[in-house]
């Protein structure tokens, strides 16, 4: 049928920039450090380009993979926690907050992360370390102090205070478009709220929990500013150590194979929930 | 509508997470107006951070080159994104899932390695870095991201509206504008809003694609908080809030149907602070001839640079880095057209060793003789062909006396009296060089088992820990958090100032001295203004502004006598003379780099 081809070279057009742009800003440099990561560290910092896979043999040790084993852990913990946070405020803002405001509300989600993540994980550090505001608080309501900085909960807080929004906002886009008439029809048929909830309103949001998850899983994998900053340093997480590789040891080609060894592992994961992913995209 | 009223406990907890996200902007914007340097505790109402921004051209600058990379970044990549999104999921392409994950993949892989791939790949296009090179990285890692979120909106649209459309008459294009793209309105908002905080926030890919005159604010933020989270920081990020935060407000307004009237006050008073950095930027006239330097944050002091303006009749553009590799990366990559850097000594052993700088003309740099020489001549640069020392410093303790009692050993970082107390750097050949130092080893070892023997030492010694960080340790020991940090002198000579109890001691055992030099780069393109411009900073009376001003310890013996007694008798800043001669200089120890970074990565991983 003419109809469906034109309507296929429409697509293939509409989709030709961003093709574009990803062959020739992303495969092809990627493709670079791709030999790169074959090759062996320089004495002054460069590359040398004798091929084999010694490097990817050394990111298999013990070593990296328990570090890159942790950042998973973190990663899942960071997105269970978001979701769990995240669905109920996305819930909120999306059916119950007053409608004029619902655009602005939305903003204001976003509005603080125009500012420098850096500055705001310091501002967390005054607020959380041990003469900080949060410990000066408890101590005027007479409660004893918390050990709030430099341990695993401040990672995990600062893991998400940085990554809710790319949870919410997915959320709130599913939510939003939701049919109201299928919840009426679900209450009308003598579903509870909690049965409407689990039955009808996640079955049919589920593109946006998966595209939430995947906005925040991925990025938080490489994170290294809450665990430097708030963790006190005191843990290594893949972001850290692929950071260091390229910043401060200058083994671009470890490097490389390390971030190449956390991307594999991200889509040994996807392919893993492939079927999920599938049935969200199919919704 | 009445569903509105009914969820209290949706509605507090939505609360709740607006709070937790805006604590840290309280937080920012009080200390915003704090008359303290450091971001650590309350001393009073001031507004003279606001007034140093307006005389900061460095920051307006940086600013202004952030609000037009996020605008552009936003606009092209929110439409090419949605384009593909539209493609996807209404195209019928046969394989939409996997075209899928390959757009998903820009997302999987870290920020650094997304940096240096791109400035590997424009050096070899031979691309020059700039602005070009900035938006055009934005975009290749924001595209994903729009794909993502307006996906997830069209995967719910029902479809059967457009083909309604479609049979009702409407063309493609009518049945996109009138049907399609308002469903689609709020998924495009927020793939926009996620793009611009993306790309105004972005430090780590554009430090790396960054050239000249293009710094944007994250990378004047990073190299400004190597010396504290100053509160002009916080200043800018409040203005930057507050602009935004109207001109939102204003459309706000406009969408709910105010008249236009009405909604112009904020938008004119955003646009204005906005704008500001703007029309307050053209006031430098242009000039024909430029001078390019690249330089640490807090190195050199605007009226400084004004005055070699002035003499010369040129434009000096003062582009930041916060570390050497930075630095490092970009000379190597030879795509960078600086004229000046400003690389600390082991970095010069490697630019020297690779033939990526410029030896120098002694004749024309007369002034010179005002160096000290102690710090010359060295291993790095013998004789000084390729580098002149601007500032030098060394690495000790900075102690609570109030709390430890006199310190003057390594020995005090490792006290168990101190557990839980105790600050050190996070960076593997410090913390290494100060165990070393401890056994009276040379600090550049790469003896396997002396190495070894300073690991096990800083195993032991990390339960008493409380925190490694190599870059606020200056208020980590103001606030009060630890008592002995271990930390560089340029830092810990300013905290005195908030705090007279806090002293600093170069340990007796030893420790490290680093020297930042100002050299030019094989390729620059200005090599007589740039030996003009190293000549300039060595004139005792600018060497003792700048000195005056950053409060590093200057290498010019002549500056001194023009210096004020609070600066020449801050021990930090000039240390008693005996410290010169126990510490040692870090070099470049090649291969044995990744030995370690290994140990060191080992340390960390201990639990």
């Amino acid at each position: 049928m003419t109809h469906a081809r034109s309507r296929r070279t429409a697509a293939l057009l509409l989709l030709l920039p961003c093709l574009l742009v990803l062959l020739a800003l992303f495969l092809a440099p990627q493709a670079l450090v791709f030999e790169a990561s074959l090759g062996r560290r320089s004495a002054y910092g460069g590359v040398v380009h004798e091929w084999s896979a010694a490097n990817y043999a050394r990111a298999a040790e013990p070593l990296y993979l328990g570090i890159l084993a942790r950042s998973v852990g973190l990663a899942a913990v960071t997105t269970c926690a978001c979701l769990v946070i995240g669905l109920p405020v996305a819930y909120w803002l999306a059916r119950h907050a007053p409608e004029r405001h619902r655009n602005g509300l939305l903003v204001l989600m976003i509005l603080p992360f125009w500012t420098s993540f850096l500055v705001r994980m310091y501002a967390w550090v005054f607020l959380l370390r041990s003469e900080g505001l949060v410990n000066v608080g408890l101590g005027a309501l007479g409660l004893p102090g918390l050990s709030l900085l430099y341990n695993d909960f401040a990672v995990l807080l600062g893991q998400v205070y940085g990554e809710l929004p790319f949870m919410i906002l997915p959320l709130f886009v599913s939510l939003e478009k939701l049919d109201r008439s299928l919840l009426e029809a679900a209450a009308d048929l003598g579903a509870t709220p909690l049965r409407a909830l689990l039955r009808v309103t996640l079955p049919l949001i589920r593109p946006g929990i998966v595209a939430g998850c995947v906005l925040v899983f991925v990025p938080s994998l490489g994170a290294y500013l809450a665990p430097d900053l708030l963790g006190g340093a005191r843990t290594v997480y893949a972001g850290s150590l692929i950071q260091s590789q390229f910043a401060v040891a200058r083994d671009m080609p470890f490097g490389a194979a390390l971030s190449f060894v956390l991307s594999l592992i991200v889509l040994a994961l996807l392919l893993l929930f492939r079927r999920p992913l599938q049935a969200a995209q199919e919704a | 509508m009445s569903e509105t009223r009914r969820a209290p406990v949706l509605g507090s907890l939505a609360a709740l997470v607006y709070l937790f996200l805006y604590a840290p902007i309280l937080v920012l914007v009080a200390f915003s107006f704090n008359q303290s340097r450091l971001t650590a505790e309350w001393k009073g109402f001031t507004l003279e951070w606001y007034a140093r921004l307006l005389s900061s051209p460095q920051i307006r600058m940086s600013l202004g080159n952030s609000l037009v990379v996020a605008l552009v970044t936003t606009v092209v990549a929110t439409a090419i994104g949605t384009a593909a999104a539209l493609a996807l999921a209404r195209g019928r392409l046969r394989r939409p899932g996997s075209l899928m994950a390959l757009i998903a993949l820009p997302i999987v892989v870290p920020e650094i390695v997304l940096a240096s791939s791109l400035l590997l790949f424009f050096a070899a296009l031979g691309l020059r870095l700039g602005f070009l090179t900035v938006i055009l990285a934005h975009v290749a890692f924001c595209v994903s991201y729009v794909v993502v979120v307006v996906r997830a909106r069209l995967a719910g649209l029902d479809p059967s509206l457009e083909e309604a459309a479609a049979d009702l008459g409407a063309g493609p294009w009518r049945t996109f504008l009138k049907v399609t793209l308002p469903g689609l309105a709020p998924g495009i908002l927020s793939a926009a809003l996620l793009v611009f905080a993306l790309s105004i926030d972005d430090y780590v890919v554009t430090s790396f694609v960054a050239g000249v005159g293009s710094t944007t604010l994250p990378i004047q933020i990073y190299s400004m908080v190597r010396s504290g989270v100053t509160p002009e920081i916080n200043a800018v990020s409040t203005l930057l809030l507050v602009a935004t935060a109207l001109l939102l407000l204003s459309a706000h307004q406009l969408e709910r149907g105010a008249r236009a009237r009405v909604a112009a006050a904020p938008a004119l008073l955003g646009l204005a602070v906005l704008g500001a950095p703007f029309v307050a930027g053209t006031g430098a006239a242009p000039a024909e001839r430029v001078l390019n330097v690249y330089i640490w944050s807090n190195y050199i002091a605007p009226e400084t640079v004004r005055k070699f303006e002035q003499r010369h009749g040129v434009r000096v553009n003062v582009d930041l880095y916060d570390t050497n590799e930075a630095l490092l990366a970009k000379i190597q990559a030879g795509n960078a057209a600086y004229d000046v850097v400003c690389p600390s000594n082991y970095s010069i052993q490697i630019l020297r060793a690779q033939d990526l700088l410029l030896p120098l003309d002694h004749t024309a740099l007369p002034h010179r003789v005002n160096l000290e020489p102690a710090l010359l001549d060295k291993p790095y640069d013998p004789g000084n062909r390729y580098s002149m020392p601007y500032f030098w410093g060394t690495c000790g303790i900075g102690y609570d006396r109030r709390r430890t009692g006199p310190v003057d050993s390594w020995d005090a970082l490792w006290d168990k009296r101190f557990a839980g107390r105790i600050l050190m750097l996070d960076d593997a050949r410090e913390t290494i060089g100060a165990a070393l130092k401890r056994r009276g080893r040379s600090l550049n070892a790469t003896d396997e088992g002396w190495l070894r023997d300073a690991q096990r030492q800083l195993i032991d010694q990390k339960p008493l820990v409380r925190v490694y960080d190599s870059g606020s340790f200056d208020a980590a020991l103001l606030s009060g958090d630890v008592w002995l940090a271990q930390g560089w002198s340029g830092q810990l000579a300013k905290v005195r100032e908030e705090n007279p109890d806090l002293e600093y001691v170069v340990p007796k055992e030893g420790s490290s001295l680093f020297v930042d030099s100002l050299a030019i780069p094989r390729s620059a393109p200005h090599p007589e203004l740039a030996h003009a411009f190293l000549d300039f900073v060595m004139e005792a009376e600018i060497a003792a502004e700048i000195c005056r001003t950053m409060q590093y310890s200057t290498p010019n013996r002549a500056a001194v006598a023009l210096l004020p007694p609070e600066i020449t008798r801050n021990p930090a800043i000039f240390p008693p003379p005996d410290v010169l001669r126990r510490v040692e200089l870090i070099e470049d120890i090649g291969d044995a780099t990744v030995l370690y970074d290994r140990l060191w990565t080992e340390v960390k991983a201990e639990r």
